[in-house]
């Protein structure tokens, strides 16, 4: 039989629905705030000549001998990135101050921060923002020749997986202050902030440099191949507007 | 016993950048073909369509494969995408063989492209990292050939590997895909070469992120691919002889920043400590491990049971870390397993006959599924008529292994094909 055809229950007025008791909140529950009002405002102050215009027609090309046609489309898009309960990482970086999380339970601390609890058996136990100690060491690195296209003009640059301050965890970031060649695994290293006025609330506003002290090593064939394969993006990157 | 899930037919386009044949061609293309191989295919036949595709933003355009789908007349027929990063092809395979073995459908098409030539390479390289934590490592300037490369790195360093060894893989596949005419490295650069690529030829080429060179990595492409997925009994009754047993199907998981498997309890209590650290892909071993298991392989035999690969070599490192999660070798014979040259063609274990990222090339969405039909094409003997001569033919193979794989090792898939 079609459910259509059914004949619907009767229905009995529902009873009037108790006051809702007072629950307790979950202290694993990330809070919402019902409404944010944003009093510091730094909207336009790195947006250049960067319009938003969303489609923008080009122009086109068009093949006579093969009859294929080909358009030209420019699309931007404005993102309002609202990092929540990560900003007060966020907030660090415009202070220049580095905060992580730590897990009040089984002790791991993360930089980049987590905000639950990785252990399964800790059932997302939120954790708590700690201060970290600007320094840690190399994990493993890489000496980059090519990049996206906002990187381009900054090759070639060395990017660094950094324990920060104990941390469990590595974060990426560029390695400055040393020629590319030069750095080497577990090197102590320190975090430099970007002049404030130039800090945005994003990871780029700091990057790595040697601990104060630390000197490279003499020239090695390792590194007289990567200085070898270094000497053409140099060149390369002279020739970018 | 449940029951078994076949790869019956498939076929892609050639892989190009740029090339000019929008999506719904392309898939059009790789049926028509697949319909050569398999005439009792017909598009009646499709009961679920499962569509592979990672970055709308090449396109401009979300939900292309609705696009695709209709322009194929299949209204009425289900079909959703799947996407997963670079191994958006594996687990678009992985779906449709879920599909299959649950008893719901009986013929399943997995479609798949990508469409990068619609934008500048290092735009491209920009738009894949933004499959990176875009909060860090891509701000950061990182992209996946420098988040390779610093995993790479780390690799040779404790491996006791050399660039050379690295470049060898590099050649290979370059040189395999010379013999295969839909190859991106045969349409293009061969075509001034004219000659086998040298491990010198690698070594001299522009520095991408040490230790990783332009001939170490794979390419950008724009390019399609389709394939049948059905039961076994449509399989016996539509493409007797022209099918393959899917025996094996893994897939598993790993951090999206390769800085967070330092320690990662999930792995950790699994492997040990200090695994997969940032060298080991722990999401190529575990879901391996289970293709494995389910096709019975055991894991120190694996090396000998299986008899050509097609896998995922988005960079040359990253195909001889793969070899190691998937233990044809261990950190003691690396080095020898690598300078035997035991993957090239004539070796114990072929990889990459097909050409694979590198020489073929990488339409993400389509990548996977090129890879199990390339595979497929080996273990039906399909493979001298579709590449250019019998060179990359690896005769009577029985057992093949696909492998697709994502993000910094983030999400891998490892399936075990065999004859019938």
């Amino acid at each position: 039989m079609s459910k259509k055809t059914q004949k619907a229950p009767e229905k009995k007025p529902a009873p009037r629905p108790e006051p809702a008791p007072k629950k307790a909140v979950d202290p694993r529950m990330h809070p919402i705030p019902l409404k944010v009002e944003y009093d510091d405002k730094h909207t336009n102050d790195f947006r250049g000549d960067v319009k938003e215009v969303g489609f923008h027609f080009a122009g086109y090309e068009w093949s006579s001998k093969e009859q294929q046609l080909l358009i030209d489309l420019h699309y931007d898009q404005l993102y309002y990135w609202k990092l929540a309960e990560l900003s007060k990482m966020g907030r660090g970086f415009l202070d220049g101050e580095l905060w992580g999380t730590q897990c009040p339970r089984c002790g791991d601390k993360f930089f980049p921060p987590r905000v639950n609890c990785w252990r399964l058996d800790e059932e997302l136990q939120r954790t708590d923002w700690v201060r970290l100690e600007p320094q840690g060491h190399v994990h493993t690195f890489t000496i980059a020749g090519w990049s996206g296209k906002s990187s381009l003009k900054r090759l070639p640059f060395v990017l660094a997986y950094v324990v920060v301050d104990g941390c469990k965890t590595a974060i990426a970031n560029e390695l400055r202050g040393v020629k590319p060649w030069d750095p080497e695994f577990k090197m102590p290293v320190k975090v430099v902030w970007a002049p404030k006025e130039e800090r945005r609330g994003v990871i780029t506003d700091f990057h790595f440099e040697p601990a104060d002290g630390w000197k490279p090593g003499p020239m090695n064939p390792e590194k007289e191949r990567i200085k070898e394969l270094c000497a053409p993006v140099y060149e390369w990157v002279k020739t970018l507007k | 016993m449940s029951r078994r899930v076949c790869l019956a037919g498939g076929a892609a386009t050639p892989f190009d950048y740029p090339m000019h044949l929008e999506p719904e061609s392309m898939i059009a293309n790789c049926i028509v073909e697949t319909q050569h191989d398999i005439p009792d295919f017909h598009l009646r036949n499709l009961q679920f369509m499962v569509y592979s595709h990672f970055s709308v933003h090449f396109g401009k355009q979300l939900a292309p494969e609705w696009i695709v789908h209709d322009h194929l007349g299949l209204v009425g027929v289900p079909h959703f995408r799947i996407e997963n990063g670079g191994n958006t092809g594996g687990s678009a395979l992985y779906a449709a063989f879920l599909a299959v073995k649950s008893g719901m459908f009986d013929v399943i098409g997995v479609a798949g492209w990508e469409t990068m030539d619609n934008v500048s390479q290092s735009q491209g390289s920009e738009f894949i990292a933004l499959a990176s934590d875009t909060r860090y490592e891509a701000l950061a300037g990182g992209i996946y050939p420098i988040y390779y490369a610093a995993m790479a790195h780390k690799f040779m360093k404790e491996n006791g590997l050399t660039e050379e060894d690295f470049a060898l893989a590099a050649v290979k596949n370059r040189n395999n895909a010379v013999d295969n005419e839909k190859s991106q490295w045969y349409r293009g650069e061969y075509q001034q070469y004219k000659r086998d690529l040298t491990i010198d030829d690698v070594m001299k080429s522009r520095l991408m992120s040490y230790p990783l060179k332009r001939y170490d990595c794979c390419l950008m492409s724009r390019g399609g691919a389709f394939c049948l997925i059905t039961s076994e009994e449509w399989a016996k009754k539509h493409a007797d002889g022209r099918y393959v047993v899917i025996d094996g199907a893994g897939l598993s998981s790993c951090t999206i920043r390769a800085g967070d498997r330092l320690n990662f309890p999930g792995w950790t209590e699994m492997y040990g400590e200090g695994y997969p650290d940032m060298t080991e892909f722990a999401a190529c071993r575990k879901s391996g491990e289970d293709a494995y298991d389910m096709a019975g392989i055991e894991y120190d035999k694996a090396l000998k049971s299986i008899d050509v690969a097609e896998i995922h070599d988005a960079f040359s490192s990253s195909e001889v870390q793969i070899y190691k999660a998937l233990h044809w070798c261990n950190k003691d014979n690396i080095r020898e397993f690598v300078r035997e040259k035991r993957t090239f063609m004539g070796g114990d274990l072929p990889v990459n006959p097909g050409g694979g990222l590198m020489g073929y090339g990488h339409p993400v969405g389509a990548t996977g599924i090129m890879s199990a039909v390339e595979c497929y094409y080996q273990l039906t003997d399909l493979t001298p008529k579709k590449h250019r001569s019998s060179k990359t033919y690896v005769k009577n193979a029985n057992t093949g292994l696909v492998n697709s794989h994502a993000g910094t090792g983030t999400s891998i898939s490892n399936f075990i094909f065999r004859r019938p």
